[in-house]
């Protein structure tokens, strides 16, 4: 087509903005009508003489540009159709305290692992990492949350904005497996219907003090429909792939193309690496 | 150009001496990030410095030969203009009303302590214990004393003195910090009371809805005050939660610098909680014109984190003077009523 990138996030936040202006900031429930054309892109862009605040999480499209719009990309002027200008797509990470939803991030994020060195994440928190998938950058701004439950009737209310949503649980603390149900009824009821979302069985290098079993995790997600993988922020274990598995989920999915459709499930069984020596 | 070069190397070679003069681990037992900077602290320190002291001096003065202290305008300004770290557990014992129930209930605390504990509360706050200030060394498990184990003791009487709040995670920080000053179980016990039991409004509860309710209280404000910004938040539909409840639940531990926080913990025991407003505003109005410039609701995100850092918020003396001239006037009584009115609204969204 002439574009030397393809924005794989603008159309979903776009779709979010059109209504923007109709919803009170206490207004939880977001209805999804992709509207008309309200106007056509500015060529105006972010000054140049304000350095960004981070590498380029500007959005090039003004605030009620709208699906139709980008359904049938419009031919920008050339200042505008940066490659960098993308919105970063939301994930969010959300399960019972403790069962390392910050180790995780920071494991992704960083590739470190430091036992006892992060404070218990109160209210929400975020970090931001660019993912090159298929030669296309995808950034992901990754929110992450406090799981203590009083704190779910304040972050519920981020649900919506979110674009994927990967569940923790640890596989040493039988509790937090046993309050996966209610935190998937939390995010029916809160999230987009579309969100794409995944169950991960933390903490899978703990052989000696697992209590949860991989077959049940496994069970547990064939129920509800939902990809499945165990990790180990600690050793590292299937943390790029989980969040690399939700970044290319959400790129074809932004991208609409039929002819490449992707199956997150089927990826997942594939990539994923078991905990043991060998898996059937 | 050649002055400008030799300018250079002279600063260059003075952030290498500042780094061997600085101690890597600041006078509350918090580790130095990776990043400090050590040349501007020891910039600023040099200038702090002779403030503190002026302070220590006049303050020595004031509580001379008196056991204890009286609230009044002059005690006010002396507070504002930050309490010495010698006098600090004494002060906020006394403005915030902590010392009188202290004395009012003689081992009380020590009861709660020694009483039989809900077994879940137990495990609830065993979860944080290693998760709160592990790069203070004071909180290490080998230190001596080892604060890790008084902070599990305060938290502990006070979810059995509170039930109705229990443990909310922040308290952990907020019980730590007190620890840190006052280097006493009881007396922070006592502080955690005063602070959540009368400064601050419910914010801990299950239902939480003291900072739902904060929350919209300062996009209100922020609606009179800096409407610029407000709009801003309207156009991508950010929520206020989203960007501001920990600074509300954490009383903006870890989110501006520790001695910031103390200075702004002065003024919280002595004026209540609409210094936690006067913050909040100070940070926003401050930097309205970056943040009108956001594109996205990641945008947004991005600047409410990048605003509670730099030199704004480290030279703490300036930033205290502006929290009380930025934002302009804020009669308790305006913070009363958009209370109510933003209580009405969030229970009626709720229902």
């Amino acid at each position: 087509t002439g574009r030397t990138s393809v924005c794989v996030s603008g159309l979903r936040s776009a779709e979010l903005r059109c209504e923007s202006k109709a919803v009170t900031p206490l207004q939880h429930k977001h209805r999804l009508t992709p509207t008309e054309p309200q106007c056509v892109p500015p060529v105006q862009l972010q000054g140049t003489s304000t350095p960004t605040p981070c590498e380029s999480l500007f959005n090039i499209y003004p605030s009620h540009f709208s699906y139709a719009l980008l359904s049938d990309p419009p031919v920008f002027p050339a200042s505008v159709s940066h490659s960098s200008s993308c919105l970063p797509e939301q994930v969010m990470l959300v399960g019972d305290s403790g069962v390392g939803k910050t180790c995780l991030l920071v494991r992704f994020k960083d590739g470190a692992f430091l036992a006892g060195s992060f404070i218990s994440t109160v209210g929400i928190d975020f970090r931001n990492k660019v993912l090159n998938i298929d030669g296309v950058k995808v950034k992901l701004q990754i929110w992450d949350t406090a799981g203590q439950e009083r704190f779910r009737s304040v972050t519920h209310a981020y649900y919506r904005d979110a674009h994927a949503l990967l569940l923790l649980y640890d596989v040493t603390n039988k509790t937090s497996f046993d309050n996966i149900q209610a935190w998937l009824s939390e995010i029916h009821e809160y999230a987009q219907q579309d969100v794409v979302l995944m169950l991960l069985g933390n903490k899978a290098d703990a052989t000696h003090d697992r209590v949860v079993k991989r077959e049940d995790g496994e069970r547990l997600a064939k129920e509800f429909g939902v990809p499945f993988m165990e990790t180990s922020a600690r050793s590292g274990l299937n943390v790029e792939l989980a969040f690399t598995a939700v970044a290319k989920e959400l790129k074809h999915r932004s991208m609409k193309d039929p002819n490449e459709k992707f199956k997150l499930q089927e990826y997942v069984s594939k990539e994923m690496k078991g905990t043991g020596c060998c898996r059937s | 150009m050649e002055e400008k070069n030799k300018a250079a190397v002279r600063s260059r070679s003075a952030d290498g001496r500042a780094k061997e003069r600085v101690d890597r681990v600041d006078p509350y037992g918090f580790e130095r990030s990776q990043d400090f900077d050590y040349e501007s602290y020891e910039e600023f320190m040099s200038e702090y410095l002779v403030v503190l002291t002026r302070r220590s001096i006049k303050w020595s003065k004031l509580l001379k030969g008196k056991g204890k202290v009286q609230k009044n305008v002059k005690l006010k300004r002396y507070v504002r203009k930050g309490i010495p770290n010698e006098h600090r557990a004494l002060i906020w014992m006394a403005i915030s009303g902590a010392q009188d129930k202290l004395e009012k209930n003689p081992g009380y605390y020590q009861s709660l302590v020694g009483a039989q504990h809900d077994p879940k509360l137990m495990e609830t706050i065993r979860t944080d214990l290693n998760r709160t200030f592990p790069d203070n060394i004071h909180f290490r498990k080998t230190s001596n004393p080892c604060l890790q184990k008084a902070l599990y003791n305060v938290l502990l009487a006070y979810g059995l003195h509170n039930p109705a709040v229990g443990y909310c995670q922040g308290m952990n920080f907020i019980a730590g910090y007190l620890l840190i000053i006052t280097k006493d179980e009881e007396k922070s016990f006592w502080l955690m009371d005063a602070l959540l039991g009368k400064i601050l409004p419910v914010y801990y509860s299950p239902d939480m809805l003291g900072l739902k309710i904060d929350n919209e209280v300062l996009g209100e404000l922020v609606k009179m005050k800096v409407p610029g910004v407000w709009q801003t938040m309207v156009d991508h539909n950010v929520m206020w939660t989203l960007v501001v409840s920990r600074w509300f639940i954490c009383l903006y531990i870890d989110i501006l610098p520790v001695e910031t926080v103390l200075r702004i913990w002065d003024c919280l025991f002595y004026e209540g909680s609409k210094i936690l407003f006067r913050v909040a505003l100070t940070l926003i109005h401050h930097n309205k014109a970056l943040i009108q410039e956001a594109h996205s609701l990641p945008d947004i995100c991005q600047i409410f984190k990048q605003i509670t850092q730099g030199p704004f918020v480290e030279e703490c003396h300036t930033f205290i003077e502006k929290i009380f001239t930025e934002p302009g006037s804020l009669p308790m009584a305006t913070l009363t009523k958009l209370r109510g009115s933003c209580q009405s609204r969030i229970i009626a969204e709720e229902s």
